[in-house]
């Protein structure tokens, strides 16, 4: 991975916490979808963007694409509908990973606003080319919530691999 | 050495498997043939149900914070509101009783004029109580969850009703849970029977200043419909039995330009009840009957 200026010296990722951490926002996902809510952002769209920039290696397509299946059984929506836009979002993430980290975090924001619209755009046109109805203007929000999600995303999936700041003579940094 | 005994395959550092732009096209078009399958060819039905049935446990965690809140909702609920709640249901119970009495009697009644008549008598509809898991989170359609699926022999297309009346269909039907599309769904369809008048119509959801509704389709601009005029299933189906309460006209309107009245009903169901009741449809249980000796 490469080190933006800023950040400090990160310890490696484990494995489980990523697993973990997708498991917990997939329930979280499952559980404000239950609210109906279209402004609601998608979690777990976060998680795998987050993932998919930070550990490439790990959380790839194949991952988006089969939580993705999971969501739309779980919102009983077309199967494949969440599932294409996840992937989409992954690939994007792929293809930004190595550049995003090099902005502080408000221009990192403002680069992945645009992934995250699209996301909700291919969801938005699958269904409304099989024959529904446009839901409602309030889904276009939940792109800009998930945008906003980045820094708070930061901070918690990163914070198992920060260091512990206390320097003393035989531990410089 | 030989130069064929050169192992040649690049060290593990290099091997990042298949290219991105590859894996982008591979998957997209997975999805998009799991689109067109799921929504033309039906051949994704098994895939759902499997993943149905294997999401079942977290769907049941993810339900249970909602279940506990409405649990403490219900201990701290006043006591004397629980006393008032239980004098009008008894009172309630009371009021339907007389009117059950008088339909065991009516029923006989009936069936001894239709022995006399000839007429084929109108069947008995076997039916079972299922739960209300939650409203499908998809916000294109309108569907619930119920708690009951091809184990308790749920059948696809069976109807489903409440106290008020109507709810919808059984459109999906898993192991353990079935999905039902309400009556206010865009694609469901439901032909009604006006009791006033006694014409025939065939409904489907709308959605009205943002209140779910049901719509009549086809109505000439000079038919006999007013506000108020209650609407029950006709029966000509072969699915919904007849005479069950669907919905009450409450919009009309007639206009120059189109020959044809807008004309909408609010459904009598409490769509979002806790309780509903899944019934054969009636076709089924007479071919049922047809079979047994």
């Amino acid at each position: 991975m490469i080190m933006s200026r800023r950040e400090a010296l990160l310890l490696p990722v484990s494995p489980w916490f990523i697993a973990l951490s997708l498991l917990m926002s997939l329930l979280l996902s499952m559980l404000l979808g239950l609210s109906q809510a279209l402004w609601l952002p998608d979690i777990l769209a976060v998680s795998i963007f987050f993932w998919g920039i930070h550990q490439p290696r790990r959380v790839g397509m194949a991952t988006a694409f089969i939580l993705g299946l999971w969501m739309d059984v779980q919102h009983s929506a077309l199967l494949g509908q969440h599932a294409l836009s996840y992937v989409v979002l992954s690939y994007f993430a792929f293809s930004m990973h190595r550049r995003l980290l090099w902005f502080p975090i408000k221009e990192q924001m403002l680069q992945i606003l645009p992934f995250f619209i699209l996301a909700e755009v291919i969801g938005l046109l699958i269904r409304l080319s099989t024959g529904d109805d446009f839901p409602g203007w309030t889904m276009l929000l939940s792109p800009f919530i998930e945008t906003l999600l980045w820094p708070v995303a930061n901070f918690i999936l990163l914070a198992p691999q920060r260091r512990a700041s206390d320097p003393d003579a035989n531990r410089p940094i | 050495m030989a130069l064929e005994s050169l192992d040649r395959s690049p060290p593990p550092f290099f091997r990042v498997g298949f290219a991105p732009l590859t894996k982008l096209i591979f998957f997209s078009a997975l999805s998009l043939l799991l689109v067109f399958g799921d929504k033309q060819l039906q051949f994704t039905k098994p895939l759902r149900a499997g993943l149905s049935t294997l999401i079942l446990p977290m769907q049941w965690l993810v339900l249970q914070p909602g279940e506990a809140l409405s649990a403490m909702g219900t201990y701290f609920q006043n006591l004397e509101q629980a006393q008032t709640n239980l004098k009008a249901a008894e009172l309630k119970v009371l009021q339907q009783s007389v009117r059950s009495q008088q339909v065991e009697q009516l029923q006989i009644e009936n069936q001894n004029l239709r022995q006399l008549m000839g007429l084929q008598s109108s069947m008995a509809v076997t039916s079972q109580t299922a739960e209300v898991l939650f409203d499908v989170p998809d916000p294109y359609n309108q569907r619930i969850v119920i708690d009951r699926g091809q184990l308790k022999n749920v059948a696809l297309g069976s109807p489903v009703i409440d106290a008020g009346g109507v709810v919808g269909q059984v459109t999906r039907v898993y192991p353990l849970t079935s999905e039902v599309t309400l009556l206010t769904d865009k694609d469901q369809s439901i032909p009604v029977l006006n009791s006033r008048t006694g014409a025939r119509n065939i409904t489907s959801g709308d959605v009205l200043a943002g209140q779910p509704m049901i719509e009549l389709k086809f109505v000439p601009a000079s038919a006999d419909v007013k506000e108020g005029d209650l609407l029950t299933t006709s029966g000509i189906d072969g699915v919904y039995p007849a005479g069950l309460q669907v919905a009450r006209i409450s919009h009309i309107e007639r206009r120059v330009d189109i020959s044809f009245a807008r004309i909408h009903a609010s459904p009598l169901a409490e769509l979002k009840g806790r309780h509903v009741l899944v019934l054969q449809p009636s076709a089924a249980s007479a071919l049922n009957k047809g079979k047994a000796p």
